[in-house]
C-alpha cells in the first residue's frame, strides 16, 4: 500500500502493536510484506501482504506468441529462473507433441542443477544474514557468481538466460564448456567444508536456527508445503524422482531429508542438496559428450505457430519446491491461459502466517527466509 | 541421511577455522566493465549490407522495442526485395532476448559483447538507437549472440511439391504438378514472415502476405477473396505466373522462398467454383452505369480490364479473333503446365460478373475499330504478341521451318500438322521450352521416342527460361545445346531440310550492352533434323488498326505509345497487355487493372454523348 | 525415453474403480501420471473427499481457473497429487460465469484458501466458505477482475501510459534528408494508438 493511501485507524487502548514488516526487509528475496501484531516481542497474529511485485505475467502471456513468452517466464523467479523456462517449455512441447532431442534434455538438466546450486548459495547467505551473520552471504554471492559466469557463457545472459525454448535449447555448448563446468564443480565441492565450518557446524547458527519456525510433517502436508521445506519434515518426496521429467530417471541421486521441520532442518536439507546437485552435475558432465544430435526439435516459424487445443499441467522441482505450469491452448498462436503455480505461493502466505504466529519478533525474518520464498512467484 | 557431522560437534570454535581466510587474497572485481562472454547478448549490431528492411525483427519483438526507419540513400529495389528501411531499437524496452537475431531472415542482425550505456535524463534519446555494424558507441567489442544454423528460427526449406516422374509425364499432356494438400499448404504458409516484399514486387501488387496468412489460419475463402481483389486470373497465375514475388521473398535470401504461386493455386483449387464466383462478384455495382466499353483481345489484360469495368457497372464487350478466350495463356502455354479447364474457370468467373465475350470476331474484317469507337464510350486493345519473330537466317523460309507460337496454337486447337521426327528449336526462353516439351510428348505418343534439340545463344545458366523448365525438359529427354548461334538451315539436293548450322557463341552483347553476338566459326555444328522451330520472340500484329489509325497514332520504336495509365494518343483508345508491356501474364493483369481504372475515370467525366 | 501412457495397471485400475463411485464422471489418461477427470460441479466435493480419504490425495497442488466467455462459463481445474500413488488427478468442472459462485474446498484442503482468494481477485469468482475473499495482490485496483478475457490489458496500458518520445540526433538528420520513421512498434499491435 502506498503511504499516501494509508489511513490510521483508531484502536482501543492496548499493549499490542501492528508492525509493517516490509515490503523492504532482510527476510525475503524481493518486495513482500508481513503485517504482524506484536504483544511485547511475541507475534500474536501475522497477515501476508503481497502484490508489490505483481506484473501480470499470466495476463501478459496470453497476449504473446508461444515463443515470445520464453523471454518473460524467467522473470517470475529471479534467483532460480531456469525451472521457469524449462517448465513452460515442457508444457508447450507436450501440447505440441514435440519430442525434445536427448542432448537438449541433458543440457536442461545441467542448467536446472546449476540454477539450483546458485539458488541454494543465495539462500544460505540470506538465511545466515537473518541471524546476524554476514560472511556466509558474501561467500554465497561470490560463489554463485561463478555459476552466473557459466550461464553467461552458455546463454549470453547472467540472470535471465532465455536459453530454453520450446523444442530444446537455443545454442549448443561452447567449445570446452564442460571442462569449465567441471572446474567450477571442483571448486564448489572444495568449498563445502568451508561452509560447514562457517555455518552448518557453527554452534551459534545451530542454536539460533534450531526450533525456529518448526512444523510437523502433518502440518506441512495440510498447508501444501513442498520441496526442501517438506523434506525437512521427513517426507522424501521430490518431483525429479517421483514424477520424473527430462532424463532425471536416468540419474543417480539421493533425496536428503531431515526430521525436525524447523529452520535449521530446512537449511540442512538444502546443504545436503548442494552435494546431490554436484553429484548429478558430475554425471551430466560425464554423459553429455556422448550424446550427440540436435539441440532443438524442428519447430515452426514462431510468427505462425498454432498449438493444438488442449491443456497440460507440467511440474518441475525448483530449488523452492513444486513448480507447475497449467497451460491451455485453444488452438491459437498464443496461450489461452497460463497458470503459474509457484511453491512460494504456499510458503510465503499461509505457511508463513502460521509459523510467524507465536514466534518472537526477532525470529520472523529468519522464519521467512528459511522457507526460501520467492515473492514474485506469489504475485506473478 | 545428512553427511554433515553437526549434531555432536557443533562447536563455537568451528568458525574460527575460517580465520585462515585472512591469509587469502580477497575476491576482487575490477571497476571497469569486464569482458563479456563470446555468446553475450549485448547491444545490437546490424550489417546494413545484408539487411533488406523486411521488419521481421519488429514482428517477433515481444517488447515492442523495434521501430522501422526509412533512410534515404540506401538501395531500394522492390523486384529484388530490398527496402531502404532499417530497424531502430528502443533500449528502454528491449530485454535482449535475441529472438530478433534468431529470426532475422537475412542474418544481418546480431548482438554484440558491449553492454554498458548510461546517461542523464536530458540524454534519454540516446536510448533510441539505429544499430549498424559499428556498435552502439562506435567502439568495436566484437560479435556476441549471433545466428547459428542449429538455432535459426527461419524455416529455410520449402514443402516439396509432388510431381509426375519424367517417365510418367513424357507420353501425355497431363498436368505435372500435383498441387499441395491441406497439410502441405498449411506448413508452407506457416513459413511466411509477413514482410510484404512479395506484395511490393508483384506487378499487380497481390495481397500475398494476407492470403498466405489466411491459408495458414484455415480461412481459404478469405484467401480467395484477397486474391480476387487484385487478380481475376487466379487459377492461371496459381500455375504459370512468373512469380516475381518469390524472387523478392525475404526467406529466399538464405533459403528457398515461400512457394507463393503454389499457395495461390492451392487456395483456388480448394474452394468450389460456384463459391469462387460468389466471392469474385462481391462488391459489384448494383446499378448499370449506362457506359459501354469495347475490348479487343480476350487475354489476361483485356479480360482483367473487362472484369474491373463490369464490376463497376459498365457494359463490357470483349471481341476475340480466336475460337476461345484466354489469349496466350490458352494458345501459348501447353496443357501439362496449365490445363484448359483452369483457364475456363477463370473465364467463367469473369463472365459471371457480366462480361460479354464474343469469340471468332476478327476486328478489321467482321467489324472495324471505327465502328467500335462509334458504338462505345471507350475502346481497349489488348492484342497480345501472337506473331513469332523470324531469325531470317539463310533458308529459314523453308516450309519445314516454323514459328513456335504457330505450332503451339495448332496443338491447342487440335489442328493436325506433320509431327517432326527430329526437331531443332532455336531459342532459350519459356516458349522454346514449351514447344520442345510439347513436341517431345507428341513424339513419344506417335513415334515412341523423343528427338528434340534446343539450341540457344546463351549458356545454360543464363537461359531466359525458368530453371524448372530446363530441368524438366532435360529429364524428359530433350537435348540442350547452349552457346549455339544459328547460321542457316541445311537443305539437301532434293530440297529437303536436313539440319541447322550453328556457330559457337563467343559473346552476345557488345561493350555498350547492345545485342551484337560474336561467333567462333571453328565451333560450327550441324544439328541434323527434319524441322527447325524458331522461338526467339513474338511481336504484335497491329494490322487491324487500319492504315488511317496507324497513321494518326503515336508510336515509339515500333510499339504503340501510351501514357502511364495505358491511354494512347487517341483519347478514346487504350492499349494494354503484352503488346505494350512485353510477355508476362501477371504484368498483363496489372495493365488490365490500370487501364480499367483509367477508362472508368475518363468515362465518369465524359459527357454522355452516345 | 518414452514413458508408458498410464501408471502400472494395478494403480490405474484401482483408481478408476474408485472413481466409479462418483456419478457423471469421465476419466481420461492424459499422460503417464496424469488422469484427467471431468465431472459435474456439484459432485466435486464428493470426489475430493473420496480421493483424500481413500487414495491418499492429501496434496492440492493448485486450483486453476480458465475463463470461457463464449460459453459463458468458468472452468475450474483442481490439481491433486497422491504421495502414495504418484498420480496427478486433474478434476475439471464448469460453472456458469453468472453469478460466478462456487463452494470453497478449504475444509478439505487448506491450500485452497490461497488459490480461491487469487481466483476471486483475478476472475471475480466467489467461493462460499473460503476463509478470506479479501484483496491480496491488487490492493489498489478498482477496475474489473483483470484475468477475465474481456479485460484488455494492452488497451488499458496504451490508454494509461505514454510511449517514450525520443528525439535523437540521428533521426533528425535522417528526417532532414526526407526519411524517417515508417512503422512504430505500436503501429503493428492491435490497438495501435499511442
Amino acid at each position: 500500500m502506498r503511504p499516501e493511501n494509508y489511513q490510521s485507524v483508531s484502536q482501543p487502548p492496548s499493549n499490542e502493536f501492528e508492525l509493517f514488516y516490509g515490503p523492504n526487509h532482510p527476510g525475503i528475496e524481493g518486495n513482500y510484506a508481513l503485517k504482524v501484531r506484536v504483544h511485547g516481542d511475541e507475534v500474536t497474529s501475522a497477515r501476508a501482504d503481497g502484490g508489490y511485485l505483481h506484473r501480470g505475467f499470466e495476463k501478459l502471456m496470453e497476449g504473446r506468441l508461444w515463443i515470445q513468452n520464453i523471454a518473460l517466464v524467467p522473470r517470475i523467479c529471479v534467483p532460480d529462473p531456469v525451472p521457469m523456462e524449462v517448465c513452460y517449455s515442457l508444457a508447450v512441447e507436450e501440447l505440441g507433441g514435440i519430442e525434445v532431442p536427448l542432448r537438449a534434455q541433458w543440457i536442461r538438466v545441467m542448467q536446472l542443477e546449476l540454477s539450483r546450486i546458485a539458488a541454494h548459495l543465495f539462500f544460505f547467505g540470506g538465511h545466515a544474514a537473518t541471524t546476524g551473520m554476514y560472511t556466509p552471504m558474501f561467500w554465497g554471492i561470490t560463489d554463485r557468481d561463478l555459476i552466473l559466469d557459466l550461464f553467461e557463457e552458455l546463454s549470453g545472459g547472467r540472470v535471465y538466460h532465455i536459453y530454453n525454448i520450446p523444442g530444446g535449447v537455443r545454442r549448443d555448448l561452447p567449445p570446452g564448456y564442460l571442462e569449465r563446468v567441471s572446474k567450477t564443480l571442483d571448486y564448489l565441492e572444495s568449498r563445502l567444508p568451508d561452509y560447514d565450518n562457517l555455518l552448518f557446524t557453527n554452534k551459534v547458527f545451530v542454536h539460533r536456527a534450531t526450533g525456529i519456525g518448526a512444523m510437523t510433517q502433518e502440518q506441512a502436508l495440510e498447508w501444501g508445503v513442498t520441496g526442501p521445506n517438506l523434506r525437512a519434515t521427513g517426507l522424501a518426496f521430490d518431483v525429479r524422482r517421483d514424477d520424473p521429467y527430462l532424463v532425471y530417471d536416468q540419474l543417480d541421486f539421493d533425496i536428503p531429508v531431515e526430521a525436525a521441520g524447523d529452520a535449521w532442518a530446512r537449511s540442512l536439507v538444502r546443504r545436503s542438496e548442494l552435494k546431490e546437485s554436484l553429484r548429478i552435475l558430475r554425471q551430466v558432465v560425464a554423459k553429455l559428450p556422448h550424446i550427440g544430435g540436435a539441440i532443438r526439435a524442428p519447430i515452426p516459424n514462431p510468427l505462425a505457430w498454432n498449438l493444438p487445443a488442449g491443456d497440460v499441467y507440467t511440474r518441475v522441482e525448483s530449488s523452492k519446491g513444486e513448480l507447475a505450469y497449467y497451460v491451455v491452448s485453444n488452438g491459437g498462436d498464443k496461450p489461452y491461459r497460463v497458470h503459474v503455480r509457484g511453491p512460494s505461493a504456499m510458503h510465503a502466505v499461509q505457511v508463513l502466517e502460521h509459523l510467524a504466529t507465536g514466534a518472537r519478533i526477532e525470529d520472523v525474518a529468519q522464519i521467512m527466509f528459511s522457507l526460501d520464498a520467492c515473492p514474485p512467484e506469489v504475485d506473478r | 541421511m545428512s553427511d554433515i557431522d553437526y549434531k555432536d560437534r557443533g562447536s563455537l570454535l568451528n568458525p574460527l577455522k575460517s580465520w585462515a581466510f585472512f591469509g587469502r587474497p580477497p575476491v576482487t572485481e575490477p571497476l571497469e566493465p569486464r569482458a563479456a562472454s563470446a555468446n553475450y547478448r549485448g547491444f545490437h549490431v546490424n550489417d546494413w549490407e545484408k539487411c533488406v528492411g523486411c521488419s521481421t525483427c519488429q514482428k517477433v519483438c515481444d517488447n515492442a522495442a523495434i521501430t522501422m526507419v526509412r533512410i534515404p540513400g540506401l538501395p531500394v529495389d522492390p523486384v529484388k526485395g530490398v527496402r531502404d528501411e532499417r530497424p531502430a531499437i528502443d533500449y528502454g524496452r528491449c530485454c535482449w532476448c535475441g529472438l530478433c537475431v534468431d529470426i532475422c531472415p537475412t542474418g544481418s542482425l546480431a548482438l554484440s559483447r558491449e553492454y554498458v550505456h548510461t546517461c542523464t535524463e536530458e540524454q534519454i534519446s540516446s536510448y533510441f538507437v539505429l544499430p549498424d555494424s559499428s556498435g552502439m558507441h562506435g567502439k568495436p567489442f566484437g560479435l556476441g549472440w549471433s545466428k547459428t544454423a542449429d538455432a535459426d528460427l527461419v524455416d529455410l526449406g520449402r514443402q516439396e511439391m509432388r510431381e509426375l516422374e519424367p517417365e510418367q509425364r513424357i507420353g501425355n499432356f497431363a498436368e505435372i504438378v500435383a498441387g499441395y494438400d491441406d497439410q502441405q499448404a498449411l506448413l508452407e504458409a506457416s513459413r511466411c514472415v509477413q514482410c510484404g516484399m512479395c506484395h511490393d514486387a508483384c506487378p499487380t501488387h497481390m495481397h500475398a502476405p494476407e492470403y498466405i496468412r489466411a491459408i495458414w489460419q484455415g480461412q481459404i475463402e478469405e484467401a480467395v477473396r484477397l486474391i480476387y481483389e487484385t487478380n481475376p486470373f487466379a487459377h492461371v497465375c496459381g500455375r504459370v505466373c512468373t512469380r516475381r514475388c518469390e524472387d523478392a521473398c525475404s526467406i529466399g535470401k538464405r533459403g528457398e522462398p515461400i512457394a507463393i504461386r503454389w499457395l495461390k493455386r492451392y487456395a483456388m483449387d480448394a474452394v468450389p467454383h460456384e463459391r469462387i464466383k460468389q466471392i469474385a462478384a462481391a462488391g459489384k455495382a448494383t446499378t448499370a452505369s449506362g457506359r459501354r466499353v469495347a475490348i479487343v483481345g480476350a487475354g489476361p489484360a483485356g479480360l482483367t480490364a473487362a472484369f474491373d469495368l463490369a464490376k463497376k457497372g459498365h457494359a463490357v464487350t470483349v471481341f476475340e479473333a480466336l475460337a476461345q478466350p484466354g489469349g496466350m495463356t490458352r494458345w501459348g502455354i501447353p496443357e501439362y503446365r496449365l490445363p484448359y479447364d483452369r483457364i475456363d474457370r477463370d473465364i467463367d468467373v469473369i463472365r459471371s460478373v457480366g462480361v460479354d465475350i464474343r469469340c471468332n470476331v476478327k476486328i478489321g474484317q467482321d467489324i472495324t475499330l471505327e465502328e467500335l469507337r462509334n458504338t462505345h464510350d471507350a475502346v481497349l486493345i489488348a492484342l497480345g504478341l501472337q506473331q513469332g519473330r523470324q531469325t531470317r537466317i539463310p533458308h529459314s523460309e523453308h516450309e519445314k521451318v516454323f514459328r513456335a507460337v504457330d505450332l503451339l496454337n495448332k496443338i491447342t486447337a487440335g489442328e493436325p500438322f506433320e509431327l517432326p521426327h527430329c526437331a531443332v528449336v532455336i531459342g532459350g526462353g519459356n516458349v522454346a521450352m514449351d514447344i520442345a516439351r510439347s513436341l517431345a510428348r507428341m513424339q513419344k505418343q506417335q513415334y515412341g521416342q523423343v528427338d528434340v534439340v534446343v539450341t540457344a545463344l546463351e549458356d545454360q545458366q543464363h537461359f531466359m527460361a525458368d530453371p524448372d523448365e530446363i530441368k524438366e525438359a532435360l529429364e524428359e529427354g530433350i537435348v540442350i545445346r547452349d552457346n549455339c548461334g544459328p547460321q542457316g538451315c541445311e537443305i539437301s539436293a532434293s530440297g529437303k531440310l536436313i539440319g541447322l548450322k550453328t556457330w559457337k557463341v563467343l559473346s552476345i552483347f557488345d561493350e555498350h550492352n547492345r545485342f551484337a553476338p560474336r561467333y567462333d566459326q571453328a565451333g560450327e555444328t550441324i544439328h541434323a533434323c527434319d524441322t527447325v522451330i524458331e522461338a526467339i520472340g513474338q511481336f504484335a500484329d497491329t494490322s487491324l488498326l487500319g492504315d488511317a489509325l496507324t497513321e494518326s497514332l503515336e508510336w515509339n520504336r515500333g510499339r504503340l505509345k501510351i501514357d502511364a495509365a495505358g491511354r494512347t494518343s487517341e483519347s478514346w483508345l487504350w492499349a494494354a497487355g503484352d503488346m505494350v508491356s512485353g510477355p508476362d501474364v501477371v504484368t498483363a493483369v496489372a495493365d488490365g487493372h490500370r487501364v480499367a481504372a483509367s477508362i472508368h475515370e475518363a468515362m465518369s467525366v465524359m459527357e454522355k454523348t452516345k | 525415453m518414452k514413458l508408458a501412457a498410464s501408471p502400472p495397471n494395478n494403480v490405474s485400475a484401482s483408481l478408476e474403480f474408485l472413481l466409479q463411485e462418483i456419478p457423471g464422471l469421465r476419466t481420461k489418461w492424459a499422460g503417464p501420471r496424469r488422469l484427467r477427470v471431468d465431472l459435474p460441479a456439484e459432485t466435486l466435493p464428493a470426489l475430493l473427499e473420496l480421493l483424500k480419504g481413500r487414495a491418499g490425495y492429501v496434496h492440492l497442488s493448485a486450483i486453476s481457473c480458465v475463463d470461457w466467455p463464449t460459453q459463458n462459463e468458468f472452468e475450474l481445474v483442481y490439481h491433486l497429487w497422491s504421495y502414495e500413488l504418484n498420480v496427478l488427478v486433474m478434476a475439471h468442472i464448469r460453472i456458469p460465469r453468472d453469478p460466478g459462485v462456487y463452494l470453497s474446498v478449504y475444509d478439505l484442503y487448506h491450500p485452497a484458501a490461497f488459490f480461491e482468494r487469487d481466483i476471486h481477485e483475478m476472475f471475480g469468482l466467489y467461493f462460499e466458505g473460503s476463509p478470506d475473499m479479501g484483496k491480496f495482490i491488487l490492493t489498489e485496483w478498482d477496475g474489473p477482475p483483470p484475468m477475465r478475457k474481456e479485460f484488455d490489458s494492452e488497451a488499458w496500458v496504451m490508454n494509461q501510459f505514454e510511449w517514450q518520445d525520443y528525439r535523437p540526433d540521428w533521426l533528425a538528420e535522417i528526417e532532414a534528408k526526407g526519411g524517417g520513421i515508417t512503422t512504430r512498434p505500436q503501429d503493428i499491435r492491435k490497438d495501435g494508438k499511442p
